[in-house]
């Protein structure tokens, strides 16, 4: 029930429905009421007519009166519906039977008028009259029937009642539905967006009382993109920035390695050397990842994978060689894909380049790439460590470093592979080379290829 | 040869003059775009290196500006600037070629070298890596520890395809089609009896093989 409750205080829909539901039932029980009620009167008031009819119609057709005295039956004659007309004073001294039709025992004290009096255990509603002769007359019918009658009546007044108000519930529930899709469209709409899109919301097909909602999540929605917008900016500007002091750094340093200096002040000029590399390519992946975030690389021709393989390889056989690290690729398809080169190009240097760093010396990288489920396949495989389950999600985070690992790197490699595979729509998975041995990264991209 | 340093930052133009000067180079370093056209008027130079973010005159208007006045000196861009549109602004212009801030010493002075090599139009006779030499007017190749050894056409056509570029991975059909003209039958195998024999004849490491890609001369030895 407490459930109930926080939903109700919650749900303007729920709030709708049964307020509306509730005041639909109190209206329609008044509504009722007041129908059976007056229809029920409005039956009674109808016979009593007909008694004074009754009476009227005696006095001017000035009928006399015989009673029955036979125990024969009249056809259509109903002892509950019947109605009897007599003089007052006769109940009481014509010996006759009342089921049968006789006069009934009046009092003979009996007010002019109508009124409702029990005799021989059966109530009845009695009009007196007395006639222009002076002689008195009572014409009676027994209230069983008569109330029956009104009651039933008074419920056909309710019948539209009963039937309307379900349907009135389900009118209500519908349209209160309709009315709130809308909203619930946009709340899917806004809930499937990833992380870039911040375009704002169409306004169009929304309630007018919602459009200031939906203006000031546009107008937030702007602030945020802008703000987004203004760190990427700053980061690529900072990198850009960084580049002309390292720029002279490492020339300085370059140049010092040619003096000429002791074995230990070389060691030393060596160690600082390295040093100014990893600044280097720090900035540069923070570059690439600031390009890769950012929203616009027009993609043009499909570029081929298999070309893309072929110049990371080219760039990163030097590093591979350095470890003595098999590298190579299996299968001979190829599948071109519809995006930038840049984009491909920075996804799979990154990948190879830390399949490469976290392999151990002697070990084995393999890429390929296939068609499959009507999209391209591209996997990478290295014989490292691999990375544990509970990392998997980490990982793609910026500067995030696996425990334990002693390979040097920006940790901004997986950053830009997630924020490229984001942007192009791709599908990314981790997983071990050998799930049993739980060893060895295995990273697959799946793109889905437009049928042409 | 006389170098026309164009760059505004004290510490890499210091620092490139010295490593010009420690190269063998005539250095003039100028540190505006101004002073860069004027020393352009007054004096020979034989390449420029031309930085982007200059103060006031921009460096791709100095660059439109020596153009403009028909100086067909050789120019290499040096920039913090890696857009795709700055590298095509700048070779469009007329940049001989275009190197990314932060760069090494030494491959500024290679692509120095290429610039030269390529304006000076001196027709190559040798090819090299620094691992293996390929004289291309009597087809014998050289390394540090084998003297000249004459190639085959089909041995020597392939090593100067792979020597072209140190460092691309050429496919075996990229390495058929250098080796084979139109029409004639390539036989199976060929390319790997080849490579096999060039290396029999200059050693294992001279050419490497990429599983799954092809062959390669490494590009910097």
């Amino acid at each position: 029930m407490d459930g109930f409750k926080k939903r109700l205080s919650e749900s303007v829909q729920l709030r709708l429905s049964v307020s509306l539901s509730l005041a639909i039932l109190i209206v329609a029980v008044l509504a009722g009421v007041f129908a059976f009620v007056s229809a029920f009167d409005e039956a009674l008031e109808m016979q009593d007519n007909t008694l004074h009819q009754v009476a009227v119609l005696f006095e001017r057709q000035q009928m006399t009166l015989a009673y029955p005295r036979s125990e024969g039956e009249i056809a259509g004659d109903d002892e509950e519906s019947r109605v009897i007309v007599q003089y007052l004073g006769d109940g009481s001294h014509v010996p006759a039977n009342i089921e049968a039709g006789g006069p009934l025992p009046l009092p003979a004290t009996l007010a002019d008028g109508l009124s409702t009096l029990t005799v021989a255990g059966e109530p009845f509603r009695v009009l007196v009259r007395t006639l222009g002769n002076g002689k008195r007359i009572a014409v009676a019918q027994e209230t069983g029937i008569r109330d029956k009658d009104a009651r039933e009546s008074a419920w056909r007044g309710l019948l539209p009642f009963l039937i309307l108000f379900p349907v009135l519930l389900l009118v209500v529930a519908d349209l209160l539905r309709k009315l709130f899709r809308p909203i619930a469209v946009l709340a899917a709409e806004i809930d499937q967006r990833g992380e870039q899109e911040l375009h704002a919301i169409d306004d169009k097909h929304v309630p007018a009382e919602v459009r200031p909602f939906v203006l000031a999540i546009n107008r937030l929605l702007g602030r945020v993109a802008q703000s987004m917008d203004g760190q990427r900016r700053f980061v690529a500007d900072a990198a850009h920035e960084l580049r002309s002091p390292l720029t002279a750094l490492s020339l300085q340093a370059e140049r010092l390695a040619a003096a000429e200096m002791s074995g230990l002040a070389r060691e030393r000029l060596f160690a600082l050397r390295r040093g100014i590399e990893r600044g280097k390519s720090l900035i540069e992946q923070l570059l690439a990842l600031a390009t890769a975030q950012a929203n616009a690389t027009p993609s043009s021709a499909p570029v081929s994978v298999y070309a893309v393989y072929r110049r990371v390889l080219e760039d990163l056989l030097p590093l591979a060689e350095l470890k003595q690290i098999d590298i190579g690729v299996e299968g001979a398809e190829d599948v071109h894909l519809a995006l930038s080169e840049i984009d491909l190009l920075a996804l799979v240097r990154n990948l190879v380049d830390n399949a490469i760093r976290y392999t151990p010396v002697g070990g084995r990288v393999d890429l390929s790439v296939s068609r499959e489920q009507g999209g391209a396949l591209l996997q990478i495989k290295d014989s490292g460590p691999g990375i544990a389950v509970e990392e998997r999600e980490r990982v793609f985070d910026p500067f995030y470093r696996s425990l334990g690992s002693q390979a040097v790197g920006s940790g901004l490699g997986l950053s830009i592979v997630k924020a490229i595979a984001e942007r192009t729509g791709a599908r990314i998975r981790l997983a071990y080379c050998d799930e049993a041995e739980q060893h060895g990264l295995y990273v697959s991209l799946w793109w889905p290829l437009a049928t042409a | 040869m006389r170098i026309l340093l164009v760059e505004d930052d004290p510490m890499i133009g210091e620092a490139i003059q010295g490593a010009l000067k420690d190269a063998s180079y005539a250095a003039d370093w100028v540190n505006n775009g101004a002073t860069a056209l004027t020393a352009l008027d007054t004096q020979h130079y034989d390449l420029v290196l031309l930085d982007l973010g200059l103060p006031g005159k921009d460096g791709l208007q100095v660059l439109g500006c020596i153009r403009a006045r028909g100086n067909g000196v050789p120019l290499l861009i040096i920039t913090a600037r890696d857009s795709l549109d700055d590298r095509l602004h700048g070779l469009d212009g007329g940049a001989d070629d275009y190197l990314l801030k932060p760069f090494d010493m030494a491959e500024l002075l290679a692509r120095m070298r290429a610039v030269l090599r390529r304006k000076g139009g001196a027709a190559l006779s040798l090819l090299s890596n620094g691992v293996v030499s390929l004289d291309l007017i009597s087809k014998q190749a050289s390394t540090g520890e084998i003297p000249e050894t004459q190639l085959s056409s089909r041995e020597f056509a392939l090593l100067q395809a792979l020597l072209i570029r140190p460092g691309a991975i050429l496919s075996r059909s990229d390495l058929e089609d250098r080796i084979y003209g139109w029409g004639n039958e390539v036989e199976s195998n060929a390319v790997e009896f080849l490579i096999h024999g060039l290396r029999r004849k200059l050693g294992s490491h001279v050419i490497k093989n990429v599983r799954g890609m092809g062959w390669m001369v490494s590009k910097n030895a």
